[in-house]
């Protein structure tokens, strides 16, 4: 494969496109403020003495909502396109997608229980109520993964092969479950569902974000101190293992990392999909297949693209709002076909 | 943390300065979310205030162009807050709640209706939303007036049924004729059959997609339909090419066939249900017309 960057001037590259793309996303919305009132705004959310008394709008808008919709997109956009470079190297195939293992039909499952049936549930403590759909997706996405784990693991050894179709049934499972709720919903819950089937990064608020934060660094610090392991697994998994890795191990941190980093997204911001299939790949074809170079430039072009499909959502059709769901894939479907196109001449 | 005490401090401030003005006067901006909900603001004199409406608001023609926020369940925080409202109006449906609690932070007022099709809800919405526009009386006059037009109808249905029993009814809600929603109990569909003197033959509660089996063996007597992409002949012609089926039934065959408009069943009870009702009635009992035009109040 030729590389097109260099590694330095990629994460250059990248590094300002993520810049630019937090800028944007700070500066840009159904609200129009002036630069320097964002400009000064933001200083002033950072405890910086900085004259202005007709911020306060300013400061509402920015800390109340862009600023946390901000950090979660970046968290989930990293976390997505970290998970899919594991998923691609765990399983040497570049179709896998994070929801291979199931992670995000879980999670879609738990959603769809959370959503029709949670009223009915009862005996849920009333501070738990607003994060019932969240915790349901995220307590779905680990367990299905956590079955599909256990269904790929024979004497002691965990095949490849059958957690991949394991992971086929399990969605294929899934699937049909929450097509049975999607059938006993009402109209109200059907909507709900499927508009959280399309993703969003609407209504971010600081008390959602805070546990997802921490799970998605936890992730993002942790995925890519395996990058030279998971280059060792591009050749083969018993030439790792001659190579001194502990396959198996590596196995199962990924799994969990996968499991817990796309569990919380999924669980704070609704099906995104694409993200985790496209970008990895966008990268590979830029800077070819070493580790080390594609998971952190996967996490940073991942953030990017969801900050910019989120600030494209939130605009086109203002005062009014498109899933971001929908976006993404608009804008990274064409964009790797000319990628694909181009590496071809 | 700094920070996040600081906010604390300008959104006490903002919520404060917002309740002293929202004491004295009534709101000036209004959004709403919700279809027969815009529709009561607007017959409540409220239209010069409207500032933005939601994608299920589709009456009357005039408030189209209005900016549209979007689908009530999906409402954007900052979107609905370019618009720069006062309040915020909406029914149970409205949502996610995050969105509405940072629009209850950016001194929003959030007024949330009920969407339930019971004449009761309806009495409190529009006492509410008469105290919120400054209009009771009116808000007072139209209820009653609402009150009158349904007892006059559940007078002549009365009649009616004396000479012949209430007919079978389904409602069916399509998307170009295809994969018809039921409308079963607890909908507006359902009350509409009820108050103009039908029997709605679906016994579950909400919409569901029927087999076009399964309705033709409820044997209806009349159908009411109602198409969200097409409308008049049309999308009678749709409903049966989709369901050929459906043509076998008593129904078709006796050419029982009564069209309703879609965005009358959105929202809870509307503004315009007594005209449908009205006309469902007539579609109900056709041997009874002139009873109708002696009985129903002059309006």
């Amino acid at each position: 494969m030729r590389v097109i960057l260099l590694p330095r001037t990629l994460f250059i590259v990248l590094s300002v496109a993520c810049l630019l793309a937090v800028w944007l996303s700070l500066a840009l919305g159904p609200v129009s403020l002036p630069l320097m009132d964002t400009l000064r705004a933001c200083l002033r959310l950072m405890g910086l003495p900085v004259a202005g008394d007709h911020l306060q709008q300013a400061e509402l808008i920015l800390g109340q909502i862009r600023v946390p919709r901000t950090l979660l997109g970046l968290a989930v956009g990293a976390v997505l396109a970290l998970s899919g470079v594991a998923m691609q190297g765990l399983f040497r195939n570049p179709l896998a997608d994070p929801g291979l293992v199931g992670v995000s039909s879980g999670a879609a499952l738990g959603a769809a229980v959370a959503i029709v049936a949670g009223a009915s549930l009862g005996g849920i403590p009333e501070a738990l109520a607003p994060y019932l759909l969240s915790i349901f997706a995220f307590a779905g996405g680990l367990l299905v993964t956590g079955i599909v784990y256990r269904l790929g693991r024979r004497d002691g050894q965990t095949s490849v092969g059958i957690m991949l179709l394991a992971g086929v049934a399990m969605t294929a499972l899934a699937g049909s479950i929450i097509g049975l709720f999607t059938y006993l919903a009402d109209d109200a819950a059907l909507r709900t569902l499927t508009f959280w089937n399309l993703g969003t990064l609407n209504g971010a608020s600081y008390a959602r974000l805070w546990p997802l934060l921490l799970v998605c660094v936890l992730v993002i610090l942790w995925l890519p101190r395996r990058a030279k392991a998971l280059n060792a697994l591009l050749l083969g998994e018993s030439e790792a293992r001659h190579l001194g890795i502990e396959v198996e191990r590596l196995k199962r941190e990924l799994i969990l990392c996968i499991a817990l980093g796309v569990g919380a997204a999924v669980a704070a911001a609704g099906l995104i999909g694409f993200v985790g299939l496209i970008v990895p790949h966008l990268v590979r074809l830029i800077a070819g297949p070493d580790h080390r170079v594609v998971l952190p430039a996967s996490a940073l072009a991942g953030a990017s693209l969801l900050l910019f499909a989120d600030v494209f959502a939130r605009l086109v059709l203002a005062p009014a709002e498109l899933p971001i769901g929908i976006v993404t894939v608009f804008i990274g479907a064409p964009f790797f076909l000319f990628l694909l196109v181009r590496g071809r001449t | 943390m700094r920070f996040v005490a600081k906010l604390t401090v300008i959104l006490t401030g903002l919520l404060f300065t917002h309740l002293a003005s929202a004491d004295t006067q009534p709101p000036a901006r209004w959004v709403s979310a919700g279809g027969a909900l815009t529709e009561w603001v607007v017959a409540l004199g409220g239209e010069s205030k409207l500032v933005g409406i939601d994608t299920t608001s589709q009456h009357p023609e005039s408030i189209k162009s209005l900016p549209s926020i979007g689908y009530q369940r999906q409402l954007s925080s900052e979107g609905i807050l370019s618009l720069r409202p006062t309040i915020l109006v909406g029914t149970e449906e409205m949502g996610p709640p995050p969105v509405l609690e940072q629009l209850r932070a950016a001194g929003v007022k959030v007024e949330v209706f009920c969407a339930a099709a019971e004449m009761t809800a309806l009495q409190g919405n529009l006492q509410k939303l008469g105290v919120l526009l400054g209009n009771e009386t009116q808000a007072r006059e139209l209820t009653e007036q609402y009150e009158r037009r349904l007892d006059g109808q559940h007078n002549w249905v009365a009649q009616a049924q004396q000479r012949r029993s209430a007919p079978g009814v389904l409602l069916l809600v399509s998307h170009a004729g295809a994969a018809p929603m039921v409308a079963g109990v607890g909908t507006v569909g359902d009350w509409l059959i009820k108050q103009a003197g039908g029997r709605n033959l679906a016994t579950h509660t909400g919409y569901k997609v029927f087999s076009a089996e399964a309705m033709a063996g409820l044997s209806p007597e009349v159908l009411v339909f109602t198409d969200r992409a097409q409308n008049g002949a049309s999308s009678r012609d749709a409903l049966f090419r989709e369901n050929p089926l459906l043509a076998a039934t008593r129904a078709a065959r006796d050419n029982r066939l009564v069209e309703v408009d879609p965005t009358l069943l959105v929202g809870g009870l509307g503004p315009r249900l007594p005209d449908a009702i009205k006309t469902l009635a007539k579609a109900f009992y056709p041997a009874d017309t002139a009873l109708n035009a002696k009985v129903t109040p002059a309006q």
